[in-house]
């Protein structure tokens, strides 16, 4: 049986960002929104959810004068993250 | 990069292919970013070796090594401005590593010269090539590219002999060709991640 894929990493702008934040020590919303491509509304919404879900933080300060918001991933949001891969795998190959 | 807005109906194709995209995407950027300091630190390796050189053959003097200290005086404040620019750049842990790496070669470098300039005379420029030549060598396996491996080792075993071959100002001419390297170093990540 192919396991479930995680709902919260299954959407293409999440899974973006995920992806992006996997492979950096942690990354600022002006380059996520520039990488995705992305409104920097719904970005935020998706931001939120993966916050909420644990796994990103999300630090907010100030660069100079700027406000500046880092997100950066976490433990459980890598493990989520690969096992997700993983199990994209596995569809794959039984659709082969 | 297409706008990626908010959908559920993805097939595992679909989402693998995200994925590739955007690590990819990201780490071309990075990488891109960190082409500029191979290239700085490669100028300016070439100038300051050119006018350290010009200066012990035209006044016979080796105090002209002195200029030396120009470079980490010069380079740093420069990489904080290049830095500034690209401040939204994210750190990966390839370009951090590489960073690293040649950071720990500019104290090794710096704290080598001082010793042997005010304590222990030795062979300084074979000391500094070998250690340029591994820092080079260490960056290619990193990057995974082959042509800065090679020059790595080209440059730290033939500027080791070199260095024992070549006297006064003409060893200098070894760090100028590392310059160039550093140069070529960076306009092989730009080509390579462009």
């Amino acid at each position: 049986m192919l396991p479930k894929l995680d709902p919260l990493l299954h959407s293409e702008l999440r899974l973006a960002v995920m992806s992006i934040l996997a492979g950096v020590e942690d990354a600022d919303f002006t380059y996520l929104k520039k990488q995705t491509g992305a409104t920097s509304g719904n970005l935020s919404v998706q931001i939120d959810k993966l916050s909420a879900a644990g796994y990103i933080t999300v630090d907010k300060g100030f660069k100079g004068k700027v406000p500046c918001t880092t997100c950066k991933i976490t433990p459980a949001g890598l493990d989520a993250f690969e096992k997700y891969v993983n199990a994209l795998k596995e569809y794959i190959s039984a659709n082969k | 990069m297409e706008n990626i807005e908010q959908k559920n109906e993805m097939t595992a194709q679909q989402s693998l292919n995200i994925i590739s995209e955007m690590i990819n995407d990201s780490r071309r950027t990075i990488l891109q970013s960190s082409a500029k300091h191979f290239m700085l630190w490669g100028s300016l390796l070439i100038f300051v070796s050119l006018v350290v050189y010009w200066l012990w053959q035209s006044s016979g003097s080796p105090v002209w090594n002195v200029v030396w200290f120009v470079m980490p005086a010069l380079g740093f404040p420069i990489v904080r401005i290049l830095d500034r620019k690209d401040s939204d750049i994210p750190q990966s842990k390839v370009n951090m590593n590489i960073g690293l790496i040649w950071l720990t070669y500019c104290i090794f470098a710096v704290c080598i010269s001082v010793i042997a300039m005010l304590w222990v005379p030795m062979n300084l420029t074979l000391v500094l090539v070998v250690i340029f030549g591994f820092a080079q060598c260490v960056s290619g396996f990193i990057l995974k590219n082959w042509t800065i491996i090679v020059s790595g080792f080209i440059l730290g075993i033939g500027g080791a002999v070199a260095a024992s071959l070549l006297f006064g100002a003409e060893q200098l001419l070894i760090f100028t060709i590392g310059g160039i390297m550093l140069v070529v170093t960076g306009l092989i990540i730009k080509s390579q991640y462009k």
